[in-house]
């Protein structure tokens, strides 16, 4: 797999704050690969999402140390809107990227913006619309809409301009159970059928962590703690001092490790974290003779 | 439930909006002064619509809503919000004014309170809420969400309501801000007296944190009681889309190794095995 994006050495200060957004980040996203960013508010994570589709530094002021690239050329050599083809930004709140009268007016905006043909914009409307299942959407005005499909809105919107990179800022943050996992669906399909770079800011962890290769911690513009998802998780400890709370299968089967009653891997769902308790369970004389 | 604990009765209530959209139908329920509720269902199965029917905004289409004895078909807004107080989901949709102090004052003021006992409420609901008094003159929007959030609970709280609906306190807010916000309700819960009603998607507070669970389908309540027990109505969740907490949802997976299946937290869980590997 090929490198993706590159950040190195990179740290960043808004004009007029004392301490810097981001300090010294060093990541490299891999292509197709999908990875959640987590950590507590005011850690970096939005900064870091901006960073890298040129918002920053194009649009804010401040100052920039050391490199970021995206597929292979540093973000402030793309002519003004050629990054923002390869990557998409889906934003926290959904209406702060609505421009248009209705659903399918805003969905095709993008593209028309891109000066693609009348065709190929009618081929990725449907495409998108059964997608994100928006089709008997298309004629509302944006704002008519719940805040899910608003949301789903705002995904296709950016998917529409299949963008080989998609970053989402907490992409389900006002979304019901039902809504949350329609979303990250999505996500696993375009993972799986367009091998999409994606990567996801998020606080719910039990949808991100069976669709993440990777985790990444950010914690006062440090990012403190990068790896593939299960070694990430095993890192628990670390992770409840620094304010994050694994899901409930994670923290149980962290407390048996603390007990001594568990080793090995911490497991991420419940079908595994099941089948190891049923092991510690029906096992169990033989583990109390070897810990006496 | 004791007769006189009841305070809020709801009888055959049912809500259509003017176009037409039947929001709420044959809603009977009962809500006593101690209690600490989560109302969950998908977006728009009538959660919000019930919260303006409880605090008097609608008015039932039929059926009584009963506050303290007050009907709220025959009662004024002004004696409702007194009773039953609505925090909005995202703070910035209800702070307007220029500072926190005009913020918390303006529900008191608009009950025509006169201004020393508009000062008292203020400054008891700022400290309530832990709202230090050098916030009292910054602008509302200059503060975290946590704050924003913490002013508009203390701008109903000014009211001193009995009841407070407090709509998605979490959403937005990360893992320790939320369980901040969490303890300070259980706090008024506990310590003040206060009737708590949280709308959440968050199924793991849910379980932390409410003894009652009422579960809200297509205008109408689809389960209602202890929080564990609604947990385990498996058939009721899926009809609503809605799934026990992870942790719950093991314990459900492990039943028979002797897990109970209405286990709600962590803590629960350890308990339960330590019991269980010392039978076996």
């Amino acid at each position: 797999m090929s490198k993706i994006i590159e950040i190195e050495d990179y740290t960043w200060k808004y004009l007029n704050t004392q301490q810097p957004a981001l300090n010294k980040i060093n990541l490299t996203v891999d292509e197709g690969s999908v990875i959640g960013i987590i950590g507590p508010n005011g850690s970096g994570k939005t900064t870091l999402a901006y960073s890298m589709d040129g918002l920053i530094p194009g649009q804010y002021n401040g100052i920039k140390q050391g490199f970021v690239q995206v597929f292979g050329k540093e973000v402030e050599s793309y002519a003004k809107g050629e990054l923002q083809r390869l990557v998409g930004v889906v934003f926290a709140d959904p209406e702060a990227q609505f421009t248009a009268m209705t659903v399918e007016d805003e969905l095709v905006f993008g593209m028309e913006n891109l000066g693609m043909s009348i065709a190929e914009i009618q081929e990725r409307l449907e495409w998108v619309t059964e997608l994100t299942d928006l089709t008997h959407l298309l004629e509302k005005p944006p704002y008519e809409i719940s805040g899910g499909q608003k949301q789903r809105v705002a995904l296709a919107a950016v998917l529409a301009m299949t963008p080989k990179i998609l970053i989402l800022d907490e992409p389900t943050s006002m979304l019901d159970p039902l809504s949350r996992r329609r979303i990250f669906g999505v996500l696993s399909r375009l993972k799986e059928e367009q091998q999409n770079t994606i990567i996801v800011i998020e606080h719910s962890l039990e949808n991100l962590i069976p669709l993440a290769d990777r985790m990444a911690l950010l914690y006062e513009g440090e990012l403190l703690l990068e790896d593939e998802t299960q070694p990430f998780f095993q890192q628990t400890e670390f992770l409840l001092a620094k304010g994050v709370f694994p899901p409930g299968v994670v923290k149980f089967f962290y407390e048996l490790m603390k007990a001594g009653r568990y080793s090995g891997n911490l497991p991420l769902t419940v079908e595994t974290a099941q089948s190891e308790l049923v092991k510690i369970l029906t096992g169990l004389p033989k583990q109390e003779t070897k810990s006496n | 439930m004791a007769e006189d604990n009841v305070f809020i009765r709801v009888e055959d209530l049912d809500f259509v909006y003017p176009d037409g959209t039947c929001a709420l139908q044959g809603i009977n329920l009962t809500i006593a002064r101690d209690e600490f509720i989560a109302l969950i269902g998908q977006n728009g199965s009538g959660k919000t619509t019930l919260s303006k029917c409880l605090n008097g905004l609608y008015k039932p289409t039929s059926g009584d809503v009963i506050v303290d004895g007050l009907n709220s078909k025959v009662t004024s807004i002004r004696q409702m919000v007194r009773r039953v107080g609505y925090v909005f989901q995202n703070p910035d949709h209800q702070l307007f004014n220029n500072n926190c102090w005009d913020e918390i004052a303006y529900g008191p003021r608009n009950i025509q309170l006169d201004e020393a006992e508009v000062k008292e409420r203020v400054e008891e609901a700022a400290g309530v809420v832990g709202l230090a008094e050098g916030y009292f003159n910054e602008h509302p929007f200059f503060l975290s969400k946590g704050l924003r959030q913490r002013v508009a609970i203390a701008s109903i709280l000014a009211l001193r309501p009995q009841i407070i609906i407090v709509d998605e306190p979490t959403t937005g807010q990360d893992a320790k801000q939320s369980l901040e916000i969490m303890d300070f309700l259980k706090e008024l819960n506990e310590t003040h007296g206060h009737t708590i009603i949280i709308i959440t998607h968050d199924m793991p507070i849910v379980a932390q944190y409410t003894r009652r669970v009422i579960v809200m389908g297509q205008g109408k309540i689809m389960a209602d009681g202890p929080t564990a027990e609604v947990f385990t109505r498996s058939e009721i969740l899926e009809k609503t889309f809605l799934a026990p907490p992870q942790i719950t949802q093991l314990a459900q997976a492990a039943q028979s190794l002797g897990f109970n299946p209405g286990t709600l937290t962590v803590e629960e869980m350890m308990e339960q095995f330590q019991q269980l590997s010392k039978k076996s």
